[in-house]
């Protein structure tokens, strides 16, 4: 039933007119259009992608992002949300975890670099 | 977050050395298995910028070819490092090298796409709103960098997935609501999407 949840949500979403509340998938203010459209453009598909679709991605998304938070506040340090925590749900994904360390060791460089440089002109 | 190759190829022409080729290539992006011929973990393959010498997820990946002959563990520790450093850097470069061949022949097109694929992202205060409201507190910046990266990552395994889709049903892009839907089941039966909705009672 949770799947068949799933499929049917979508297409609500599309005919729904009421009014809907925070819960709702269909009325809640767009988050990412912009973003989404460059991405699905940069991923693959045509420079000016169907809005349909770029609402079912961002439902996604936004789903993605919710089910790894609740997660995420389940495990380690209840109630709280980690970076740890969040390595180690993604850690059977190849690309989503070789993705992570990257940023965050890249992130790292960045402030050493940034630090290094302020630091060298309060000297001079 | 500055775009990390582009802090190394800040001397090569512009801003898309060290990419890759735009249609399938957020496999590579986050570089996997495949382009590896020492079968290295991927997250040490992953350093494709110019502190090779940085050690922070370097030191992971000594202690992981440690210890199999019967050398005394120390001496291997200072051998290995260093030659599996260089061979990483190595690798590094020329696969920096191969990328900048490839995207220096790039059509015009295809240099559009490449330069979307790079530099579209998710705005972070967006997601921090998006966390912070679930959590009800406060989540660290590194949280957001994390979330927001591999929400890109997600995207882009769908729309691939949705790609293979419209093709494979006969339609060209762009993708409709159809093919989305038909990649997320694809997804799902593979468990690459998360789903905490469906409790999977064990003896009932």
């Amino acid at each position: 039933m949770a799947e068949e949840e799933d499929e049917a949500g979508f297409d609500e979403d599309l005919d729904e007119g009421a009014g809907g509340t925070d819960g709702s998938h269909g009325k809640r203010k767009r988050l990412f259009s912009k973003e989404l459209r460059c991405m699905m453009y940069g991923f693959g598909d045509d420079q000016s992608p169907y809005t349909e679709s770029v609402d079912i991605l961002e439902d996604l998304v936004i789903e993605f992002v919710t089910e790894m938070t609740h997660k995420a506040m389940s495990i380690g340090r209840q109630g709280r949300v980690q970076v740890e925590d969040i390595v180690f749900l993604i850690r059977k994904d190849p690309r989503k975890f070789a993705r992570v360390k990257d940023l965050l060791t890249m992130n790292e460089e960045l402030k050493r670099a940034r630090k290094a440089f302020d630091e060298a002109n309060y000297g001079s | 977050m500055a775009d990390p190759a582009r802090i190394k190829t800040d001397s090569n022409s512009d801003k898309l050395a060290a990419g890759k080729s735009p249609k399938t290539e957020d496999s590579e992006e986050a570089p996997v298995p495949d382009a590896d011929a020492e079968s290295k973990d991927p997250s040490s393959q992953s350093l494709k910028h110019e502190h090779k010498q940085d050690s922070v997820a370097g030191d992971d990946d000594d202690d992981d070819d440690e210890g199999t002959s019967g050398q005394p563990v120390s001496k291997k520790l200072k051998v290995e490092p260093e030659k599996k450093k260089e061979k990483r850097q190595k690798v590094d470069e020329d696969e920096i090298q191969k990328m900048q061949v490839l995207v220096s022949s790039f059509s015009e097109e295809q240099l559009n796409r490449y330069e979307m694929y790079r530099r579209s992202a998710f705005p972070k205060a967006a997601i921090k709103r998006l966390i912070q409201s679930i959590t009800g507190s406060s989540v660290s910046q590194n949280v957001v960098i994390a979330m927001s990266g591999i929400s890109k990552v997600f995207a882009g395994e769908i729309v691939e997935e949705a790609l293979d889709v419209c093709e494979k049903w006969g339609d060209t892009p762009p993708l409709q609501p159809k093919h989305m839907r038909e990649a997320v089941r694809r997804l799902k039966s593979r468990e690459q999407i998360p789903n905490t909705k469906h409790k999977h009672i064990l003896f009932n």
